[in-house]
């Protein structure tokens, strides 16, 4: 098994945890943990990317700004965490359940 | 086991342990390690620049932020604690799925690496996002004027009514 | 980047940032700066494609692909309407007002950087920029299901995103650069396309997570149902078809499903397609809430789009961007009637309407030339992109995706004639009684629209040569 095979196996591990965090956690806040370690996986696939094809620089100025949208999506979230908080006065996700049809 | 797969490694556990903490702070601060792994990976890979970027900013401001967020909803948050099981039930379903993803994805991922087109690799960091990168940018100016006004759209400052 | 339509995405950001300090000495200036702003993009636009100098010569010197023209024009359509209801619509003493603004037309600026964009990562940039504003707009009035829509929303964009990163990483990997030019030689030359579908097949799952396709729609009705009314609109007839719809019929045209490369794409693409068309039909049958079975109507006229898209020839193409385009009229001027209804009725529940066509006749009868665009009655509009769609599929040899589209467009004329019958026809309730007429600002964007249905299907030869022509550019 090559390097890059290693690397991304262990990318769909991490991707694979994320996920599964979202997908059971009924807190909100564990959910944006969630959503941050897929990112995670999805930033290290760019930069095994680039290393591989030599592309580094390129897979660099990406990676740049994607933490900048990383910060203020995950801002953004939590803003929304607290705004339900003083509106609902909970973080539990599996609550809401006022829209139904 | 080269240092570069052991970082991979760690990554991967800090991730298990803040899905699995019981407490939001540790979970808290192992995505802050998780964080700090992968600016090494940075490192590591000869991309000092995101490294940067993923320590000061991902490890550094987003954890403070999380913090602060914990400790505002702790208190609800621990009066009805969530069902265990499900978590505990996620070192056997990453076991099954590490398992099965051995057999199909290493083939399929040393196919794809055949499959790579070496670039030129030349240029500087900043060259690159000034030359080739210049919608980022502006992408990257939208967002934070984006940031700002949802901030201010979501926490209004309250004139009239108190 | 299309360098020409720069200015479209540059001015309403200036204007954002300026909103705030004009809104501080006259809160009344926000929407004003906004309404011009937009009001003097789409003049501009107008005066670029409607002079009869450019109708005649067959739209041959428009810049650009013709394309991202098109759907700017249209941004900036509905971004007007939406900012001038919500001028009138909203609430004075509101405190988020001036965000607002600031935030719809930041959302119109990432818009236009998506469909100006010629690169996949800076399509993902404003995608994301768009989310951002999105889900602020959604909780505008603080209320409950406002917040719980927009959390919704945000736990199914953002992993959809990360799946996107992932495609690219592949793409980056096996094509050395995330144009769209590259990937466009790359389908034209004789290469396996083996890891490069791979890639595009990330991308496209995770668009379609963003577009509300069947499988992936959890979010869509809660979303469009909870968030302020006035953005629902916004919503539902801009941004998620900019966001998801518009990817994935770019990359149907890049991935040259025409000439029968990446099959198993294509056809996975038509299935779903198609699966939305049904489920959001049939689940629009039996709801309650107008909001919500405008969102699951919604969703399967995005099916149509989808379906025309996988399907990938020039026609098909044709008809899923005018698809679009109508699909952006005729549900914003369904979403803003269905605000007015909440405004002057004080709900949205069916059950509790019924005989408002004396009382609001303007309202009711946009509606009804809204609701028959949609289910395809000709002369209207609808009706020419969904001959169009079901003609390219009845051409290829999908005769039964042919023959189903057909008769789910006759259950869409079924739901919205029950609805029609629910809420503007038969007798009146008691909440329909104290309901007057709402005040002729907030009817003017919605006659705006149905002027445009209505045009835009009886003028149909000229706008057929348009995108004919965007489609001739987008596919050779």
């Amino acid at each position: 098994m090559s390097t890059f095979a290693t690397e991304w196996y262990l990318i769909a591990i991490i991707m694979f945890t994320g996920f599964y965090c979202m997908l059971v956690s009924r807190s909100i806040v564990r959910q944006l943990v969630g959503l941050e370690i897929v990112s995670k996986g999805a930033m290290l696939t760019l930069i095994s990317a680039g290393a591989l094809t030599n592309n580094l620089v390129m897979a660099q100025a990406l990676l740049i700004t994607m933490i900048v949208i990383e910060v203020v999506v995950v801002a953004a979230g939590l803003a929304l965490l607290v705004k339900n908080f003083r509106v609902n006065g909970s973080a539990d996700m599996w609550k809401l359940n006022g829209l139904k049809g | 086991m080269t240092y570069h797969t052991l970082l991979f490694l760690f990554t991967a556990i800090f991730a298990v342990w803040a899905v699995m903490a019981r407490k939001l702070l540790t979970s808290a601060i192992m995505l802050a390690l998780v964080s700090v792994c992968v600016a090494l990976i940075f490192f590591d890979f000869g991309a000092p620049w995101a490294g940067v970027f993923e320590l000061s900013v991902c490890a550094g401001l987003i954890t403070v932020l999380f913090v602060g967020a914990v400790s505002l909803v702790r208190t609800v948050e621990e009066k009805s604690p969530e069902n265990r099981t499900r978590f505990q039930a996620l070192p056997p379903a990453l076991a099954i799925f590490a398992i099965a993803a051995w057999f199909y994805l290493p083939p399929f991922l040393d196919e794809l690496a055949g499959w790579a087109r070496p670039g030129t690799g030349g240029g500087t960091i900043g060259l690159a996002l000034w030359d080739m990168r210049r919608p980022d940018l502006l992408g990257q100016v939208l967002m934070l004027a984006a940031g700002v006004f949802v901030i201010k759209s979501v926490f209004p400052r309250r004139t009239e009514n108190k | 980047m299309d360098k020409g339509l720069l200015a479209y995405l540059l001015i309403p950001l200036f204007a954002a940032v300026i909103i705030p300090f004009a809104a501080r000495c006259r809160r009344k200036l926000a929407d004003i700066i906004a309404a011009v702003t937009l009001l003097a993009g789409l003049a501009n636009l107008a005066w670029l494609v409607l002079r009869p100098s450019v109708i005649n010569g067959g739209f041959a010197d428009i810049p650009g692909d013709g394309l991202s023209l098109l759907l700017v024009a249209t941004i900036y359509l509905i971004g007007l309407c939406v900012t001038f209801f919500s001028a009138w619509f909203m609430d004075e003493e509101l405190p988020n007002r001036p965000a607002y603004y600031s935030l719809i037309l930041v959302s119109v600026a990432a818009m236009t950087g998506v469909v100006t964009t010629s690169d996949f990562f800076t399509l993902y940039v404003f995608i994301e920029v768009l989310a951002v504003t999105t889900f602020a707009l959604i909780t505008t009035d603080e209320s409950a299901g406002g917040i719980e829509g927009a959390l919704k929303y945000f736990f199914l964009t953002f992993p959809a995103s990360a799946l996107i990163i992932a495609g690219l990483a592949v793409l980056l990997l096996t094509l050395g650069s995330l144009s769209f030019e590259n990937l466009r030689i790359f389908m034209a030359s004789d290469i396996p396309s083996g890891p490069v579908t791979f890639g595009a097949a990330l991308m496209l799952l995770g668009f379609l997570i963003k577009s509300g396709v069947v499988p992936f729609h959890a979010w869509t009705p809660d979303a469009y149902q909870g968030a302020y009314a006035p953005v629902s609109a916004h919503l539902a007839g801009i941004v998620t078809k900019i966001s998801g719809v518009y990817a994935i019929v770019k990359l149907a045209t890049l991935l040259r499903f025409f000439d029968g490369r990446a099959q198993g794409l294509s056809g996975m693409l038509m299935f779903l397609g198609m699966l939305s068309i049904a489920v959001g039909a049939l689940a629009a049958l039996r709801q309650k809430d107008f909001k919500r079975m405008l969102a699951f109507s919604s969703i399967s006229q995005v099916g149509y789009i989808v379906l025309a898209a996988g399907l990938g020839t020039p026609l098909a193409i044709m008809g899923a961007v005018f698809h679009l385009v109508n699909h952006a009229t005729f549900k914003t001027v369904l979403f803003l009637n269905s605000a007015s209804l909440e405004r002057s009725a004080g709900t949205t529940d069916m059950d509790k309407l019924g005989g408002l066509e004396h009382s609001m006749p303007w309202t009711s009868w946009t509606s009804v030339v809204a609701l028959l665009s949609t289910a395809g009655v000709p002369p209207l509009s609808g009706f020419w992109s969904k001959l169009l769609i079901i003609l390219a599929l009845w051409e290829s040899g999908f005769k039964t995706y042919a023959v189903l589209a057909l008769l789910f467009s006759i259950v869409t004329l079924a739901y919205f004639m029950v609805m029609q019958r629910k809420v503007f026809f038969g007798l009146k309730t008691r909440a329909a009684e104290n309901s007057p007429e709402v005040s002729a600002p907030l009817l003017a964007p919605v006659v705006l629209l149905s002027a445009v249905i209505v045009a835009l299907g009886l003028l149909f030869p000229y706008f057929y040569t348009y995108v004919r022509v965007v489609t001739e550019r987008i596919i050779l």
